[in-house]
Order: C-alpha cells, then structure tokens, then sequence
C-alpha cells in the first residue's frame, strides 16, 4: 500500500525546487552577498550566484545535497552512461541569459524561471514537470522539438524511430575553457564540448521567421567535427554527421546554443540529443544499455539512487525485514493489513517473514504478561536459514528488524536496532512519527535501504578505493557500525589549538551577520557545538557526547564519514530539524537552577573536500523562535564553510600524521613468518621467545623480557605523574608476597618479582590519579601528547608485536585505532584475515561486556532501592577475556613441511571506573604478559 | 506472576499435533509456577503456526527470560521457559535434548512418537518426572551439558577394571560399570562404545532413583535401541558405590545379586570402601593441582570423557573462595560460553542445520586458548589436541599465569593417567 508513493529518493540533488519555500532564507541569502564570496569561490560556482542547494530544499526545510569534486565527477560520468544520475544542478534560461550578469537582486525572479534540472528519475511525475516546463516555458521552440521529447518519454514507439535519436551524455567544465578566448560566441560549442560546426552564413542571414520549419538544413546544428580530447571524442558516441537537437531536453539551434551553453554554471553533466543519420547505431545503442562497469562508487550508488532499480544489489534473496506493527486492532476500518504501520523491503523472502509477523505480535504480548519484561529478540528457521529478529516496544506500537544470523550475530543486531532507534528519533523524534507519516515513507525506504546493505554487505559500500585497506573497512564496518564512538584522530597540540580556535570562534557568533548587531534583531540560531570531521576521523568535538554520538550514528548511517574519507565532496550541505533526547529530555527535569529552553533542534552539516563540519544549532531559547519549517539559512552555511575554508591549509598537515605512523606502533603478522627469518634471525631474543612459545618461555628470556619491560615503565612513567614511578620501588614486599604461591610454577623468582611489582602498579592504576581524572577530553591536550609521539611502541622485547588495537572511550563517544593508511602500509596476506578476525572477535568480547555492563547497572539500581542482593550475582561481571588464536598461512612455498602456526592473542578489557572505557589489543603469543599489563595502562595514554 | 528474584526454569511437554499438555514441570518440582493454560496454549501456537507457514521459532529472549521451542520426531514439543541468569541458548538447548532422551529412555520411542492415547502416555510419563525434575535443577555436574560421562580417578583402577570384566561377561553382558557419586570409576570395553549421552543418561538415572541394593529396570537406549528395552540392573556393593549392567532377558536379578556379585566382589570389599570415600575429588591422590585452582573440568573429545570437580583439593571448607554453589554455576556458564562461541563443538550426526547461531563458523583462525576474568573468579579454557580443559581460578590468581597453569595442568592430567 505504502509502494503508491513514487519511490522519490529524498537526497534532493534531483528534485524539483519548491515554489513556495520561505522567503526568509532568501533575503538573508541576498544579504549574504558580501560573506558569499568565499563559498562561491569554494563551491566552484561563478560569483554571486546563489548557493547552489539553495533549490534542492525540500518544503520541510530539510536539504540534502550531495556534489562530487570535479575530477571524481569527471571519472565516474566517463565511464558510465546514461543510468548514472545526474548529480549536478543545471539551471538553464535561455529566454534571460543575461542572469549571468544579473545581480543577486533578480534571482528571485530568475530562480523561477528556471527550466530544466536534470531528473533522471524514471518516475513519471517528474518527467512530467520537465515536459511541462519546457514546453512551457520555451514558447519560441514549443513545436519542433517536442517531438524529441515525445519521442523520449513515450517507450512504445517504434524501434527505428528510437534509433534515430541518441543521448550522448558528457562531462563539461566551462572553467576548464576560461582561459580560451571569450570574443568568439560560437566558441563555446567547440570549447565546451568540443563539436566543431561551421555556419560561414550563420550571421548574415535573420532566421527569426524559420526556427519552426523544421525542413531547413541550415537551421540544424550539423557536427561538422569533433575537437581532439574533447568531451565529446571522448564520449565516442557522436558522430560527424550528426544533429544536435537538444542540451538537457532543451531544443537548441544554431541560434540559441551558445546562449544555452553559456548558462551552465559549473562543472557537470549535460545530455545531448542528436539526430544521427546511420543507421549502424544499432550496436551502438546497444552497448550503451548494457550495465557499464562503471568505477563508481556503490556507496555513492546508494546514496543516489533509487535502490529497487537496482539490479546489482543482490540482496532480494536474503530474507531481512524491517517492521512497525501496531499492536492496537482497530477492527472498524476495514484497510488490509492495518496492524502493518511501515514494511521494507517488499521481497519473496521478506514476504515471509511478514507472514508470520503473528508470531512476533503474540510473542511480544505472551512473553511480557508471563515474564514482565519486554520481548528483546527471537530466532527462527526460515529457507534453511537462521534468522534472528530483534524487538523494540514503544508503547502500542513495536519495531522488528529481522536478518540471517550468519551476517549479524544477535548481539550485534541488538546494538543495531538501538542504533536505527536512536538515530529514527534524532531525525524525527519519535517513531510514530518516523513512520506514521506517509510523507516520511520514502525517506524511511531509503534510510532501511541504507541500513540493510550496510548490514548485509558492507564490503560493497567500502570498495575499491583505498587499494591497500580495502579489507580494513569492509571487515571492520559491521563491527563499527553500531560502536557506541567515533573514530578519533589526535593530533599535535598546534594544529589541534588551531581548530578547537576556529570552531570556538564559530560558536561564539558575534562576528558579521552572525551578531545581533548587525541587523540588529535576534539571531536565528544559537550554535550548541560543533564538531569536526576529517576524511571520517574526528578531530574535535565541541559537544556533549550524547550530541555526538547522535550526530556520529546520523552521519555514519548515511555513510558520509567514509565518503569525505576518499575526496569525494565537492560539497555537501545537510539541513534537517533534529531531537536530540540528550536537550529534549532534560526540559523535563529540571535540575535546580537550569532549565533547558524550550527550543527546536537543527543540525547543519557541511563538506568541503575531506572535511566534514557539524554544527548543532538551537532555535528558541535566548535566540528567536522557529516558525515553520526554516530551510537552511545561507548565512550560518556560509559561516561553517567559512570556517572550514579557514583550516584549509590544515589537512596537510593532518595528512602528515595520518601517513606518519603513530603511537602505538602495529606491526604486520606476516613478519612473524619464518620465510622472514633472516630479520628475526638476527635478534637471538626474539627467536628464543618464539621457539618456546609453545611451552613456557625459558627464565633467562623471561628475565630479559621483565627487566625490559621494567625499564619501559620507568621510562615512560612521566606519563603518569611523578606518583607512579615511586611505586615500583615501594612494592616489592607486597609483591613477593603475593606471588609466593606461583613461584613454583614459574621457576623463575626474580623475573617474577618483578612482574608482580608491575602488576600490583596495574592494580594500584585505578586508584592513582590518571591523566584522565584530570582533563576531559578536549580541554587538555597538555604535555603529555608530544611525549606520546616519543613511545613508539607498547610492547617489549626487541620485536614490535602488537599487531591492532581499539581503545573505546564510552565516556567520550571516541574511540582509537591505527589508521587506515597504517594499516594499508602493513599489506601481507594474513594480516587482513587478522583484522578480521579480532573484529569478530571484539564483537563478542564487547557482548560479553554490554551483559557485564548491564548487570552492573541493574545492580546499582537495586542497591538503590536496598533489595537483596543475589549471592551469585558477582559472577558474570566479566572485566577481561581473552581468546588465543592460531593461524598458518594459506600459500606456503616449502611442501615438505607443514606450515608453521602463529599465534596471537585478543584481549579486551573493561574499566568501569572512573567511566566505561573499552580496550581491545591483538599482539602476537611471544609478548610477556606482563607487557600486556603494560599495554592496557598504556591505553590510558591513548586517548586525550 | 513471575516471582522475583528466584531464579525459575518451567518445562513444558506437549503433543506437536494436537497440542494436548503433556505435563508442565519447574524447577523445584512443584506446581507453584503453574502457568495458565492460556499461556501454555499461546506459547504452542504460536510455535505450531509458524511451523504451518514453513517458518521454526527457535528461541525467544527477554529482557529477564529466554524461552527456547524444540521439537522431537514431529510428535513432542518442548518448550522451556528460563530466568536464571548464567543460562544460555546453548544450555537449554541441551536441557531439551535431555529430557526427551530421558522421556525415551523411560518410555521407549515408539510410544512418545506413535501416541494412540494421550491420557494414557500422561500417566506413563509420570514415570520420567524425577528424572526430569533433576535436569532442571541446578546441576551438581557437568555431564548434561557436556554430555559425557564423567569420569573418577583411583590408584586402583586396574585391578577394579579387571573384576569388572569378570563380572560382566559371568552374567552374560558386555556393557558394564563401576559407580561412584555419579562417577564413572571403570567400565568394560564395550561401556564406551555407548553414545556418550546414553552412558550419562544410566548414570542419571541411577542417580535420581532411591537407593536400593538391587534394581532390575527396563530401558531404551534413546540411539542404540529406541525401540526396544533392555534390562538395566544395579547392585550396591558398598554404600555410595554401584555397579550397573545393561543385559538381556537372563540371568535373572536374584541369580546375579546372590551369586556373582558376592563371588566377584565379596574379596575386594576393602578397595571398594576406600574408593567410595574419595569421591568428591575424583583425581588421584598424587595429582597435586595448583593452590589457586578452584574448578577443573577436562573433556576427552574422542571418547566423550570428562574430569569434573569443583574440589580439586579435597573437601571444601567453610570460608575457602567462593561457594561450591557458585564454583559450579561459574564453570558450567564458562564452558557453554566458550562452546558456542569459539572452540568448535562436538558434531551432530543427525542434525544437519545447526540449531544455534555458529559464532565460531565467521572466525577465520581458529581460536586455542581463552580465558574470562571476572570479579570472583578467573577462567581460563584450552584447546588441545585431543582434550579440552576448563580451568576456574581464584580471583588472585595473576592473568598472565594463568596459560602457563593451564598448560601444566593440562599435561599433568592427561600424561600421568591414561584413564582421561
């Protein structure tokens, strides 16, 4: 029922421009003309045009658009054809030209005269608009060239009239051209696209009187040739000899073509129409039709277009389901289906399981009246397949996403539907709202489309484009998608001054049209916080972590961070209303003395090359209050995009650290391959280590180790304060003491005394004052980074042998681990299939821990309200677990032998104290375990 | 109506056609968590019509309670409803399966699948209750869920196992055993070719039955012989000491409890006392495991084996770590952990899909070694070749000690007595 809408993708680059927008953006963005001239320098528009997305807002105010940089763009448009989306906007005018020249004043006016924008939408309604349009609005050419477009739009006509005609789409740059000369008006033609067309009579003759008659040859814009590496060779598809009929559905001739020509703004895509003569087009066409294997990007695929047409999204099959079910029977209205409020995707598969949605009705009344508590999940048998369906209950209205278990483990698809929860009501703030609203219908298919492929195939969203990490996302996107963090990237205490200046300034807005001043009234938004992306790393955050994390689940699910990771934004703004829960709830208690203002939300995003900077903006409050539905305003994108315009110079340095490996340092665990030997060979130790890694590791090695590690601890211990080193000399009693018992067992007392010193400073680490008792997160970059930078490795021994780490910061909403160009540095063939592995493995690890989390929890809770206390309730708080994993290589050149296995551990960690923090480290068998003890209080050191 | 704070776990028996209630069991034995049969004929239907549809509920889990659905040769479902807080999908699995095991053991196959009278296989199934009843409690043990016998070391062994032999074959059978507290202390040769789940199943049921000197019952092997029932005799020879055989029709229970019995055992009466009195630590008495040891359990996956004591170093005494209680809910939950997450289980014969989520299948090496540190205890889990051990350990216990223990320990249990 819902299918009637026509599945518009609401990533608006492609839809029409509302008529009736608001027209309070638009005198502020006329009174932006001054500020403007840094974006329209940026955005690659010529100057003093109005913002591009001014037109993609949608009546709701909200606005997604998406713009390639120019060279991505021109990459993917060559080698794909007609199904890529047009993603540029076009607005062509040829009965005002001269808009080019007009001054922001007129654009009102002009803005509703636009003709075209390109939709390749194969919805009718908007091919509809379009037909109107043209023929409404080009009156002098409303009869000749119809006949193209009827032609188009009409499939059922007949084969060789289809032929006659051909779409060629091209790739132009009218800056490209900027530099050639501009005094010759036909130039554009050749220079744009590259067609040669000679008319020596062209301006002698008046043809004002013939553009209807069809039968002059001379009217025609014949190709006479084709200009070397122009677009239009490199399309290889026009012909000499063929006739330009129409540039984007609007007829053109000999007369108006350089008009048209001239008002295309930017780098985009342009349609062609010819007119060809041969006949031979047959292959032609035929080649074109065929899916391309076109380089571009699935993630920008998805994002863009309308999923159901997609034929290479093979995921029909798997049956996955996503449902809002009412659990309200109104038995009165007579609608099929009625207890179904929302459904994606509408498959075989997921028909089933739609089905059987009474088992999940009656499961979740049954289990509640019997046990008391909500229903969290379900699994079942469905084609031989298990299929775990997990539950969330909102008052009388419940939410079921089901999908195979061997692509989500249940406790994954746990934190998933969470997730989708929490980031549904950030977006529309509440469920009901989310999907009760038939105008949301298609946003909510777009936004489960997204959800799905990310769960279901999440290599095909992280392809191809970092050629060394490829693996590194795809296997590490699951695992990452419902990460209670973001990504972090610290970086030197300048640059970091730098940014946190930049932003602050921002925020502050009491600078140009930001301050009240300056028009002197209220000021539309007060800026919460912002915080900072860079190529999906983030790199400062001025806001609440609860603000964070709904702005890192909005982004992530959108897969923007990923996106601005590989130079793909031209520009990006995104302008939506939001709710975060974090403001909202508190309206309702009220600590004394605060109050959070009754206020609306939005979010503003904006991308520039890799930067991604979200603004979190409060309307109400101490500034004026949202009336309607507010677009975004023109001057707080220009600002943002000021500001990061304003850190330009700054990614390279950024880049600098992200090529420069950091601290901790990883290594490759195909270096621990014997066919490496000769480097391991050297280093007696360390060939110790790994021949007795089997059995215990002999007391001279271990002694080594220790004594090493000990010194590590003492040169490191500033990092602690002056408080820590003490420590280690202040112990050894009570360590022996305690390690008496095992002393037998290991066999080797001194390096054990040691350890056990060492291990009683682990002990005693969360009672001393760390770093982060100190400084929160952002306000103290202090000293100690720069000191970070000088440990470059965690581990002992001679050999570095920590092979990947994750450090969570659940207080901070960040967490860490190597960079993706770290990783791609690494290369080797197992060392992907490990990274893998410890992904795998940290979901269960983090399972373990959420269950430990929860108790804890539900135990302070209890203890609160003085029941009594389970007996056993202590014994599943898990604070460590470890898995020790063997592999041996898969291509192993010596026959004779077997290969030999390597063996690496995955240990995470849970701190609850002082705040949740999670630490998960992979490192190979030989590291002393005391250097593991080292490593996790290293881990304080990680984050800052 | 769920009463909280206790932990409850409620079987529910019913036939898969008609879904007629067969009984409804909870832990405790009692009927005070009755549930209404509105509850007991939703959570079926529910069950039944998506089976009708091609679609097989499995499991359900709330926020406190996990239900798990399982249906036995397309006559009897079974549905448990837990909210004890160390269960699992894996363990209640496991719990099914055994209980149908023990219904087929009592009943024989055929009755359970072929039912012509509903009230009369009622009245029959009070036979199992005990037997039942016993699965759902907090076990004492660890062979339902590993589902191998577990085993008792003796200095001894050999000459018991020899007088066994004897024994056996005198009263014309081949599967033999010697008893003690629920442990195995020897079997004839042909014992251990029973399905292992067969062989825990007699111990279980020796178990939960009222002491006697001589039992003669009739059982059916649940994958041996289904169908048809064998005679299974006991006899005390010592209290706390039993020897079981499985025979046919002859020679009768008298023969062999005036005769044979006194003949074989009557000369190593000294022994077998002895041997009854070193039960709860079921290690020999040389094997001296590490002070900070609190649990071990030891699983010999070819001959589905299992060492299991929560005392490794002999009676536990007021005051020591940890309560027993707790020593064994901690070890049970670490091993159903560590099974349907990394180390590979044991395969299924029959079952060719896979009833749980197989979290080990997405891993591509393949994990050795595991361990869990929680704030009572350490827990600590190897792979070997041929044996799997689990280890639980006081919380003092250093982490980076714990492989090196569990390696020695593992070498010291199985090199020094072929018994494991």
């Amino acid at each position: 029922m819902a299918r009637a809408v026509p599945a518009s993708p609401f990533e608006s680059p492609r839809e029409s421009p509302p008529e009736d927008r608001d027209e309070r953006g638009d005198s502020n963005s006329t009174g932006s003309g001054g500020s403007g001239s840094c974006s329209a320098s940026l955005s690659g528009s010529s100057d003093d045009f109005e913002p591009e997305w001014l037109e993609s807002v949608q009546k709701n105010g909200e606005l997604f658009y998406l713009e390639l940089s120019e060279d991505e763009e021109e990459v993917i448009f060559q080698d794909s054809s007609l199904d890529v989306p047009v993603v540029n906007h076009v607005r062509f005018c040829e009965n005002e030209p001269e808009i080019i020249h007009g001054r922001s004043r007129k654009q009102n006016e002009h803005r509703l005269e636009k003709l075209t924008k390109i939709l390749k939408n194969k919805n009718i309604v908007s091919k509809q608009s379009i037909k109107k349009k043209a023929t409404g609005k080009c009156d002098v050419h409303a009869s000749g060239p119809a006949s193209i477009l009827k032609n188009r739009s009409s499939q059922k006509m007949g084969v060789v009239v289809q032929q006659r005609y051909k779409d060629v789409c091209v790739y132009i740059n009218p800056k490209r051209q900027s530099n050639a000369e501009t005094g010759e008006q036909l130039k554009l033609l050749e220079s744009l696209i590259g067609i040669a067309h000679q008319s020596p009579w062209r301006k002698a003759e008046k043809h004002r009187h013939s553009i209807e008659s069809r039968s002059a040859e001379e009217e025609k814009i014949v190709v006479h040739g084709l200009i070397p590496g122009s677009s239009a060779i490199r399309s290889g598809e026009i012909l000499i000899g063929d006739i330009l009929l129409a540039v984007n559905d609007v007829d053109v001739n000999p007369e108006n073509i350089e008009r048209v020509l001239s008002c295309i703004p930017g780098p985009m895509q342009v349609k062609l129409t010819f007119e060809t003569s041969v006949f031979e087009l047959e292959g032609t066409s035929q080649r074109r039709c065929k899916p391309t294997q076109s380089s571009m990007n699935n993630l920008l695929k998805l994002l863009w277009k309308d999923h159901n047409n997609d034929p290479q999204f093979s995921i029909q099959s798997i049956p996955h389901i996503i449902m809002y079910l009412s659990l309200k029977l109104d038995s009165d209205t007579s609608k099929d289906e009625q207890e179904i409020l929302y459904q994606y995707p509408i498959s075989e598969a997921s028909q089933k399981m739609k089905s059987v949605r009474g088992i999940f009705l009656t499961l979740c009344d049954i289990l509640e009246n019997v046990t008391g508590a909500r229903i969290i999940s379900s699994s079942m048998f469905l084609y031989e397949k298990l299929i775990h369906v997990a539950y969330w209950k909102e008052s009388d209205k419940l939410l079921v996403i089901g999908l195979p278990a061997e692509s989500v483990p249940l406790s994954q698809l746990r934190n998933m539907t969470a997730d989708v929860v929490r980031t549904l009501i950030f977006m529309y703030g509440s469920l009901d709202s989310a999907f009760c609203q038939i105008e949301n219908v298609s946003q909510m298919d777009h936004f489960f489309c997204l959800f799905f492929q990310q769960a279901l195939q999440p290599a095909r969203l992280h392809s191809n484009v970092n050629p060394g990490s490829p693996h590194y996302d795809a296997c590490s996107a699951l695992f990452f998608y419902n990460f209670p963090g973001v990504r972090w990237l610290s970086l030197p205490q300048e640059i970091k001054m730098e940014i946190d200046t930049a932003l602050s300034d921002l925020e502050a807005a009491d600078f140009a049209e930001l301050s009240e001043d300056y028009y002197n009234m209220r000021r539309l938004y007060t800026i919460l916080g912002s915080c900072l992306f860079y190529k999906g790393y983030l790199i400062s955050n001025h806001l609440p972590k609860e603000d964070l994390t709904d702005i890192a689940l909005y982004s992530r699910h959108y897969c923007l961070l990923p996106l601005a990771a590989e130079q793909r934004i031209g520009q990006l703004v995104i302008w939506r209303e939001v709710f975060p829960q974090h403001h909202l709830q508190s309206c309702k208690t009220s600590y004394d003395g605060y109050r959070e203002p009754k206020a609306r939300y939005f979010l503003l995003m904006v991308g520039l090359k890799h930067f991604v900077l979200s603004v979190l903006l409060e309307a109400g409050g101490c500034s004026s209050k949202a009336i309607g539905n507010p677009g975004p305003d023109c001057i707080y994108v220009d600002q943002v995009k000021a500001t990061i315009l304003q850190l330009d110079g700054i990614d390279l340095s950024i880049d600098e650290r992200l090529e420069s490996p950091s601290a901790p340092l990883v290594s490759c665990v195909d270096w621990f391959l014997p066919s490496s030997r000769d480097s391991l060979a050297a280093l007696p130790l360390f060939s110790k280590l790994q021949n007795t890694s089997n059995s215990r590791i002999s007391p001279a090695s271990k002694k080594m180790v220790f004594g090493d590690s000990t010194l590590r601890t003492h040169k490191t211990s500033p990092l602690w304060g002056s408080g820590r080193s003490d420590n280690v000399d202040d112990n050894p009693e009570g360590g022996r003491g305690n390690v008496n018992p095992y002393a037998a067992q290991s066999k080797s007392p001194g390096g054990f005394d040691r350890s056990s010193s060492l291990f009683k400073i682990t002990k005693k680490k969360n009672i001393l004052p760390g770093p982060f008792n100190l400084g929160s997160l952002k306000k103290n970059p202090s000293d100690m980074e720069s000191e970070l930078y000088n440990v470059m490795k965690l581990t002992s021994g001679p050999e570095n042998t920590l092979f990947h780490y994750i450090s969570l910061e659940t207080m901070h909403g960040i967490f860490i681990t190597p960079t993706h160009t770290e990783v791609a540095q690494l290369s080797g063939t197992i060392h992907p299939q490990l990274i893998k592995n410890f992904h795998r493995c940290c979901l269960s690890i983090r399972s373990i821990f959420q269950q430990t989390m929860l108790r804890e929890n539900k135990k302070t809770a209890s203890i609160r309200s003085l029941e009594s206390k389970k007996a056993n309730s202590g014994l599943h708080q898990v604070r460590e677990h470890g898995v020790l994993f063997e592999c041996s290589p898969d291509t192993w050149i010596d026959q004779k032998k077997p290969p030999p296995p390597i063996m690496y551990w995955v240990v995470g960690r849970l701190f609850l104290d002082p705040k949740p923090r999670e630490f998960y480290v992979c490192f190979h068998d030989s590291v002393a375990e005391v250097a593991v003890e080292l490593a996790f209080k290293l881990s304080f050191g990680l984050a800052l | 109506m769920w009463e909280e704070g206790e932990d409850s776990v409620i079987l529910l028996c019913l036939t898969a056609s008609s879904g007629v209630p067969l009984y409804c069991r909870s832990r405790g034995g009692s009927v005070k968590q009755q549930l209404p049969f509105s509850v007991i004929g939703s959570l079926n239907g529910v069950h039944m019509f998506g089976s009708n549809l091609d679609v097989m509920l499995t499991a359900a889990c709330t926020e406190n309670t996990r239900v798990v659905w399982k249906v036995f040769h397309n006559s009897i479902t079974l549905i448990v409803l837990s909210s004890d807080e160390g269960t699992s999908d894996f363990s209640l699995g496991k719990l099914l399966e055994n209980v149908f095991s023990a219904m087929v053991l009592v009943l024989g196959l055929e009755e359970l699948v072929n039912t012509r009278n509903v009230e009369r296989l009622k009245k029959d199934l009070k036979a199992c209750y005990k037997l039942i009843d016993s699965f759902l409690e907090p076990s004492k043990c660890s062979a339902d869920l590993t589902q191998c016998v577990e085993c008792a070391v003796m200095p001894s062994r050999a000459i018991l196992q020899e007088c066994l032999e004897a024994f056996a074959s005198a009263a014309e059978s081949r599967f033999g055993s010697l008893l003690t507290g629920g442990h195995v202390l020897c079997a004839t040769e042909q014992w251990w070719q029973l399905a292992a789940q067969e062989a825990m199943l007699l111990m279980w049921l020796v178990r939960t039955l009222p002491p006697h000197t001589s039992r003669d019952l009739p059982v059916y092997l649940p994958h041996g012989s289904p169908t048809v029932p064998h005679r299974f005799l006991t006899f005390q020879l010592v209290p706390g000491l039993e020897v079981v055989l499985l025979c046919g029709p002859s020679p009768s229970l008298q023969f062999l409890a005036d005769e044979l019995v006194k003949q074989f055992w009557q000369p190593l009466l000294d022994l077998l006392k002895a041997s009854a009195r070193a039960s709860p630590r079921c290690l020999l008495p040389s094997t001296s495991l590490a002070p900070g040891i609190l649990g071990v359990l030891l699983i010999n996956q070819d001959q589905r084996k299992s060492l299991f004591t929560v005392q490794p170093h002999g009676t536990w005494a007021e005051g020591s770590e940890m309560p027993l209680k707790n020593r064994l809910c901690a070890l049970r939950s670490f091993y159903a952990l560590v099974i349907s997450l990394y180390f590979p289980s044991e395969k299924s014969e029959g079952t060719t899909v896979p009833l749980q989520e197989e979290f080990q299948a997405g891993f591509s090496h393949h994990p050795q070694h595991c361990y869990v540190v929680s704030a009572t205890h350490k827990a600590y889990a190897v792979q070997g070749r041929r044996h799997q051990l689990f280890l639980l350990l006081k919380p003092d216990v250093p982490t980076f000690a714990l492989r090196s223990l569990a390696t020695s320990t593992l070498q010291a249990l199985t090199t020094e007595d072929s018994a494991i």
